[in-house]
Parts: structure tokens; sequence; C-alpha cells
């Protein structure tokens, strides 16, 4: 095997990566032809539908599948009996079944599904299903559900994980402290809510094997349990990515499962392809939610403004399956006292089964609840200790050779940087004196100013399998193709991956090319999750086009006469260095390599370095290395309507080199309005586990009027220990903080205190009348 | 099934469907004209806006009766027609996409916004644009992206 070497960042002059590549054709690509998954579903089609549970908590006594089968155009019904492989639809944990078997756990669990000829047909025999329910004792608040009496949701413990930090000796910590203040924040479940819902088609090919084509981001996570539940080797079935319409987490979780594995289940009945696809209501209840969480956090500061003691306590909500509730959980726990440094911690965090919604991935994966936990808390400090928010920070931020919670050194100063630089950016002092002016001058519309920083560890760390596989393949007319199941679902992700492609190879970038992730094609890729495809991806993209390169090189260097050492790839042309004139182009270059049989394909493989920490005390080092990240938010708050209007969001992020600079910038604005959402408007309304605003007239995501006039992103580049060229993770980081800014904003336009988000109007206009 | 004449992207076209369906299951189900994307089947997304009569509609809100006899334009039709062509090629400079499934309903809504006021300001685009969900952008590129086709 080839070993390669990663470059320094800072050390060399790129010609692709760092530039601003337009993803060319990208508009017309979608509007050409059929691309999306229900797009593609043709030929004589079944409809598959879910039978889904009333019932929150309940035993399942019978399933009378006799008036529904008498429907015209009924194919067939199937309950968890006629499931020839395994009944698992958990993504980790096989906690969760695809078909309820005896008991259903929350509402709108599967039980059935019916296969029909049309998709009216499908969804009216789900409606002439008899099913017999007896219900169960249910439980949907956390806290009832840690109780010793509290009616169990699976045949365990309601306590799915406990995380613990021990750094130091908190108690101690507080005695020395000169102030000691104590909060209890409240977030809510929210829906990533990707445009396009969950859909899966199948169909055999003349082989027998079954396609199925999915919109997810995670092709063989998906393959791998849909083989099992078909009871199939794993040569029978092939998962194809769909170009896939928003992810957000909800496509990297078990809906993704289920939708495949209706579709297949349909053709493997039938022999007909099939077509299984959520309405918008359906992935509203069933679709992984973020986790609430209800977090206690009691700091102790001397009066010069040092951290000094940390506790938090952490409950995280996750629904009646786990998903990946417990590893939601950890990342949130390695978070939970903001990017500080603080000399003694106790945390404890604890992920509850409860008969909800399932909470899961969602973009940020428990760092956006503790930093908005973590960033109101230092405020309300800094409030307290009569401080300005920015010098309070300044005491305690994590910089070079601080240590985090989890005792990790900090290596590099990007979070000092995006600090300096947004305080800079957003004229924070000066704003704050005109803002204080104008309050005083106004009773109704007040202007407020607020700030949070974050910091983010990267890629999956503690959750482990961190590892990236990519092929390439130089196709005669001189072009590369990258191939891997690592997917782009919006993200800009896979430009990232051609652009370092085009970097080693030296070819411009219209002469990479990608193509359609497929499991029959591709070898396990790992999972596209935890903003993890430029970081890690690009590793194993480097290798695989370096290998080529290696070898491109000797033939180059025999025809050139020169040293392999001296080459250079550049623009589509090889030279030497010494003598420039002895050149080749790329494509001559790949046919003399062709006719002397040297092998034009490779693959690249990227393990990220293992990551220790002890689980008794949560100390070492979770993460291979963080983003930094600040956001300061102007608002104007109306006093009278509680109505809240963001006027600039500016966000500054170290994401170290930047690989791809217009898809990091689009991800930014993208986050930014998301995590804007989160704080000032959506909630998933739960009474008694049954979700009551499936939909979108009730459950408001941020329409283009909801939007900051202007959002002024930048970034600064402190290079990363282990991504590509020095390339830290940001796909999911923007979300995190917009809340915390905002919240601080407000608190300091109008003196109210927050400490639950979404902050709505009614909350904002009761708490208002509070302070008055 | 009933049958229903209206004009599609200039041409005139006689459908088959079932009674109560909607424009949009005859658009993507009847005729595989997949452009128009759904989102929510409810008027709540703007992801199946088409043109009737030069207005923007929700594709998913029409059920054939009210379609009988009418202009329907969708984004295959646009995609070709002046104006519409001019609102693709700046999305495209704009970078006003990423997962791309809002992004037809977006460029119909954005091209009969365009028809009928040439010289927008931003707050007109962004009222005009109010029904069209996007959870990917932050919309700042597609009000950019207008507002760079309105100048042609
Ligand atoms: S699909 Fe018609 S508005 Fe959403
Ligand atoms: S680009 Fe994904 S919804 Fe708009």
């Amino acid at each position: 095997m080839e070993s390669v070497q990663i470059q320094q960042a800072s050390k060399k002059d790129f010609d692709v990566v760092g530039k601003k590549v337009v993803r060319a054709g990208a508009v017309l690509a979608v509007l050409g032809k059929p691309s999306y998954t229900a797009d593609i579903a043709t030929g004589d089609l079944v409809y598959v539908k879910a039978v889904r549970s009333s019932c929150v908590h309940a035993t399942i006594e019978s399933i009378d599948t006799s008036r529904a089968k008498l429907l015209p155009g009924v194919l067939a019904i199937l309950t968890s009996k006629d499931i020839p492989g395994v009944n698992d639809a958990g993504s980790i944990l096989s906690d969760r079944p695809l078909l309820a078997e005896k008991v259903v756990r929350h509402y709108g669990e599967a039980v059935a599904i019916v296969v029909a000829e049309t998709h009216q047909a499908a969804e009216e025999a789900a409606m002439l299903m008899d099913i017999a329910y007896t219900p169960l004792p249910s439980v949907t608040n956390p806290n009832d559900a840690l109780k010793p009496d509290a009616p169990l949701v699976q045949e365990r413990s309601n306590l799915v994980k406990h995380m613990k930090i021990r750094k130091g000796d908190v108690e101690r910590g507080f005695s020395q402290s000169d102030l000691v203040v104590e909060n209890t924040f409240k977030t809510e479940f929210v829906d990533g809510l990707p445009l396009e819902t969950e859909a899966a088609y199948s169909y055999l090919e003349p082989s027998g094997r079954i396609a199925c084509v999915c919109s997810m981001q995670n092709p063989f996570d998906v393959y791998g349990k849909v083989v099992k539940i078909l009871g199939f080797e794993k040569a029978k079935l092939r998962m194809i990515q769909a170009t896939t319409g928003g992810g957000f987490g909800p496509k990297s979780d078990e809906t993704p499962i289920d939708v495949a594995a209706y579709a297949c289940l349909a053709t493997l009945k039938t022999g007909k392809p099939a077509l299984a696809q959520f309405t918008r209501d359906e992935a509203m209840i069933i679709q992984c939610k973020r986790h609430p969480f209800i977090i206690k956090n009691r700091t102790g500061v001397t009066n010069d403004g040092r951290l000094l003691a940390w506790q938090s306590e952490l409950i995280a909500d996750t629904g009646a399956y786990v998903s990946k509730g417990h590893l939601v959980l950890g990342r949130a726990v390695f978070h939970c006292t903001g990017p500080y440094e603080v000399p003694n911690v106790k945390a404890d965090g604890y992920c509850v089964l409860t008969n909800n919604t399932i909470a899961g991935s969602t973009r940020g994966f428990g760092s956006p609840q503790v930093h908005f936990a973590a960033e109101v808390q230092m405020d309300l400090i800094a409030e307290r200790l009569e401080m300005d928010p920015v010098v309070f920070r300044a005491k305690n931020i994590l910089r070079p050779g601080t240590r985090t919670l989890t005792n990790q050194r900090i290596e590099d100063p990007g979070l000092d940087m995006c600090f300096r630089k947004a305080v800079a950016l957003s004229d924070w002092y000066h704003k704050r004196k005109q803002y204080e002016q104008h309050n005083k001058g106004t009773s109704r519309l007040k202007k407020g100013i607020g700030i949070a920083l974050l910091y983010h560890g990267n890629t999956l760390g503690p959750e482990s399998g961190d590892f990236a596989t990519v092929h390439i393949a130089i196709t005669p007319d001189g072009k590369a193709l990258v191939e891997t199941g690592l997917t782009d679902f919006g993200t800009g992700g896979m430009t990232s991956l051609l652009m370092v492609a085009a970097e080693v190879l030296g070819l411009p970038y219209e002469d990479v090319r990608m193509s359609r992730p497929d499991t029959g094609r591709v070898s396990d890729s790992g999972p596209t999750v935890a903003s993890r495809v430029t970081v890690i991806g690009g590793r194993a993209t480097f290798e695989a086009a370096e290998i080529i390169k290696n070898r491109l090189s000797r033939v180059a260097a025999e025809r050139l006469a020169c040293s392999e050492s001296s080459l250079i790839f550049r623009a589509g042309n090889v030279y030497s260095n010494d003598k420039p004139e002895r050149r080749i182009t790329f494509r001559d270059l790949v046919v003399e390599a062709a006719d002397r049989n040297v092998e034009l394909k490779s693959v690249g493989y990227y393990l990220a370095p293992t990551t220790n920490w002890d689980e008794e005390t949560g100390q070492g080092s979770p993460y291979n290395q963080y983003t930094f990240g600040a956001v300061v938010a102007d608002v104007e708050v109306d006093t009278e309507t509680g109505f809240i209007r963001v006027g600039q969001l500016t966000p500054v992020y170290d994401a170290g080199k930047v690989i791809n600079p217009l898809g990091l910038l689009a991800v930014c604005e993208g986050g930014s309005i998301m995590g804007t959402g989160y704080g000032i408007m959506e909630k998933i309304v739960t009474s008694e586990g049954v979700i009551m605003n499936p939909n979108l007239h009730t459950y408001w995501i941020p329409t283009i009027l909801d939007c900051p006039e202007i959002i002024n992103s930048s970034t600064v580049e402190s290079a990363g220990q282990i991504g590509i060229f020095g390339a830290k993770s940001i796909g999911e980081i923007p979300i995190v903080l917009p809340a915390a800014a905002i919240a601080n904003a407000i608190s300091w336009a109008t003196g109210v205190k927050i400490r639950e988000i979404p902050m709505t109007p009614d909350k904002i206009l009761a708490a208002i009348m509070n302070v008055k | 099934m009933r049958k229903y004449s209206f004009t599609l992207n200039n041409e005139p076209v006689v459908v088959k469907a079932p009674p109560a369906y909607t424009l949009l299951e005859v658009l993507r189900n009847v005729l595989n004209l997949t452009g128009t994307k759904d989102g929510c089947g409810k008027g709540e997304c703007g992801a199946c806006t088409v043109l009737i009569n030069g207005k923007a509609v929700n594709a998913c809100l029409m059920i054939m009766e009210q379609v009988e006899g009418s202009d329907v334009t969708t984004i295959e039709g646009l995609a070709t027609d002046p104006l519409g062509s001019v609102v693709v090629r700046a999305f495209e400079k704009e970078g006003a996409i990423q997962c791309g499934y809002c992004t037809p309903g977006m460029i119909v809504s954005s091209t009969a916004f365009l028809s009928r006021n040439s010289k927008p300001n931003i707050e007109e685009t962004k009222e005009f644009l109010r029904g069209n969900l996007c959870r990917c952008t932050g919309y700042s590129k597609i009000v950019k992206a207008v507002i760079e086709a309105s100048r042609g």
C-alpha cells in the first residue's frame, strides 16, 4: 500500500482548494431530469402505506385485516409476522421493531403495511384496518419516567444512559466562589424537517437482486438493516442514494430504514416496483426529533469574573426508542460548560425513555441545547457581576494551553480569533452604548445585542467508527470519477471532495465528477453524519488521489526523463519543476499509462485516531479537534406584542482551512436561519404523547420574511489537527448559537430572563409583564 | 376516470384522471412531469408552485375541475421560457440552491413575480415569496438571485 503524507495547510498554495467553485449546472440538474426518489419511481408501481398506532402505549390485542383486504386494489397486508428476516429497524441498538409485535410504545408507531395498486387504495385500506388495543399506563415526562414506580416504556429501565464528568472538586470550587448562580433551562422537541419527506423506491433487477433508491444520508446503514429485515444474503440487495431533498439528521436516522424496508418488502411480496413515501404529517410524527433537554446549571465565579466551578444536570427525553439518544447525550455532556476553562466540573447527563415521539439525530446533535443553556447562563452571571458579557467571557475562554471540562488540552487559538472578529465586526461596544441610549428614549421598540460562543468536537469521536472510503477511477478521457458511499443532500460536502481530488491530481475542477452513491459499486464509506465529509472524507479522497498520482508519476518521470520528485501536476498538465518545457498533458499521460497497463483505479481509506476518555470521570480527549465559533445577534423587541425581529446575525467560525468557501457560506446562512427558527419559532407540541401540530401551518419554520436582514458571516482559519489540509467541521455547527445569542440580546434589551426556547411572542410578552 | 382538457406548457392536453385528483397528482403521476415537487400536499410549502393563467398557485390545492380549460405552465415549460431561463441562470449564478427540493417552486414563483414587477425591491420580493419554504439556504441567496434576474 502506498503511503501518503498530508501536507500542512499553511505551507501550500492551492489551485482549487479554498477557491470559489460554483456548482455549475446545479439548478439545471435538478430541473432537467427526474432525480429525487419519487420522480424516478416508474413502471407498474405498487404503493406502500404504514398503518399506525393511535395509542401512545398499548398492547395489541388483535389485528383484523378482513375489511381492508376486500378493498379493490389492495394487494397485500403485512404485519410483523410476515417479515422474512429480523424485525429490527433500530439504527444502532436493536430496540425498535420495523412493525410493532405485541406492544406499541408511541403515537404513530407502525403496526402493519398495506401494499396497493394506487396510493389512494393504500391509504383507504390503512383506515379500514381493525386493530384492537388495550391501553397501558404511559409516561411522557422524563422526570416522571425516572421515578422508581414509573411505567416502563421498554422491557428495561427507562434510564438508557447516565454520563458523568468529574473534574477537580466541584464543592470546593463552589466554596471558594464569591458568587454562585443557578438556573434551569428547557428546550423542546423540534423537527429537522427536510423539505422532501422520506421516500424509497425499489424494483427487481433481472438478476433477481432488489435495487432500492432512497432519500437518505447513509446508504450503508440502511442497506445493512434492510438486508437483515428481508433475510437476504448481502449480494441480493443494492441501495442507491437518490438526490436527497434535505437531511438535517432525520435522514441519517431510522426513518429511511423504514421506508426502504416497506418498499423492498412490497417488491419481494409482489415482484413489482414499489414506492413508499411519507406524507408530511406522517414525517412530522415519525421522523426523529431534536431531543428536548432540561438542564440545570450551577456556576461559581470570583468577583473578578473567573469561573471556578460548574455543575450541570442534563435530562434528555429520547422518546419511546433510543435511536441515537445515548450518543446525543454524550455530545451534550462533553460540551455542557460551553467553550470555557473551568477547573472544577461535575456533570450528570441522563438519556431517558418516555412514550413520546422518538428523538434522535438532528443537525447539531445535542450541542444546540447545551450551548443555549451555557451561553445564557454566562450572560446571567455577567449581569450579576455587573460585567460586560464580552469582558466576562474573555477571562474564561478556551485558549491554547487551557483545558476543557474533560481536561483535554486545547492546541489552537481558533476561539479567540472568532471571538475578537465577531466583537469587531458587530461593532459590539459602540452598539451597546447606542442601543442603551435608544432604549432610554423609547418604551415600545427596544433594541438589544447579544453574543454567544461555541466549541464543537469534530466528527464522530466518542461515537466511534470514524472512517471513510473513497474510490477514484481515471477515465480514458483523462478525467477523474470519484465514488463513495458518503453523500450530499444539499450540504456541498461532495463538492469539497471533488476539490480535494482535483487539487491532488492537478486537474481543473470541471474534470472531476462524482457518481451516485451505490452500495453495489463502492465499499462501506462510513456514515454521512457529524459534519465529517470534508474533514474525514477529504483525507480518504486525498489518499485515493495520491495513489493514482504516484502511479502516474512513475510513467511521467520516465517519459519526461526527470525525477518523480520534480514533477508538478497542475491545471491538466504534468511537468518537471526543473525543466518546465518537459511536459505532457494529464490526458496524454493517462493514455500512455493505460497502454502500459498501469492500474488507474484506487481506493483511499482513512480512519481517524481513536479517542479516549474515562467512562467514570469523563476525563480524556473525546474529540480529535474542535471547531470554534462566535455569533452576535442584533434584535428588536416589540414590548407590546412580544414579537422579536432579528435584524442582524454576525456569525464567525473557525472551520480550519476552508476547502469550499462558497459551500461554507451557504451552510452558514442556512444554519443561521435554522438556528433562528430553533430560538424563536419551532416547537413540536405534544399532549400526553400525541403530536398536535404535524403540519406546516401550526409548526412554523422560518419563511423568507423571518430572515434576519443581514447575515454577516465570516471565517478565521486556525488549522485543525486531523482534517484534510487542516480543515475542521462546519456542516451542523451554524445551527448551534443563534438561539443563545438572540436570548441574550432580548434579555439585555428588556431585562427579562429567558431560560426556555422557543422564545415565542406569548412567552416574551408574559415575561415582560412579569418584569413590569 | 374523468377527462380534463387544458393547455400545458403551451400545448393542448387531454388527460384522464380519477375525480378529485389534484393538478399536482396529474402532473406527477399521470403526465410524468416530475419537476413540480410535493412538499406537503396541503398548500403549506410552495414546492408544487405552477402558473395557472400566469398566476402562481399551489398545484396540490387545485382539483382538476378547477384546472379545466386553463393555461398551465410548469417548471418544465418555464425553464425554456425567456424570463424563466433568466431566473434559472440567476439562481445558478448566486448559488441559490442547496438540496434543490424547493427550487422548482421558487423559480416558478420568482418568474411569476418578475413578470409583473420588473424592478422589484427586497421587501417586495420577500413578500411575494413568503409561501415558498426553503429549509436549506436561509433565503438570502434566493432574494439575491431574484434581484439579479430582474436586472437581466
Ligand atoms: S406541496 Fe403544495 S404547497 Fe406544499
Ligand atoms: S434548497 Fe433545500 S429546501 Fe431549498
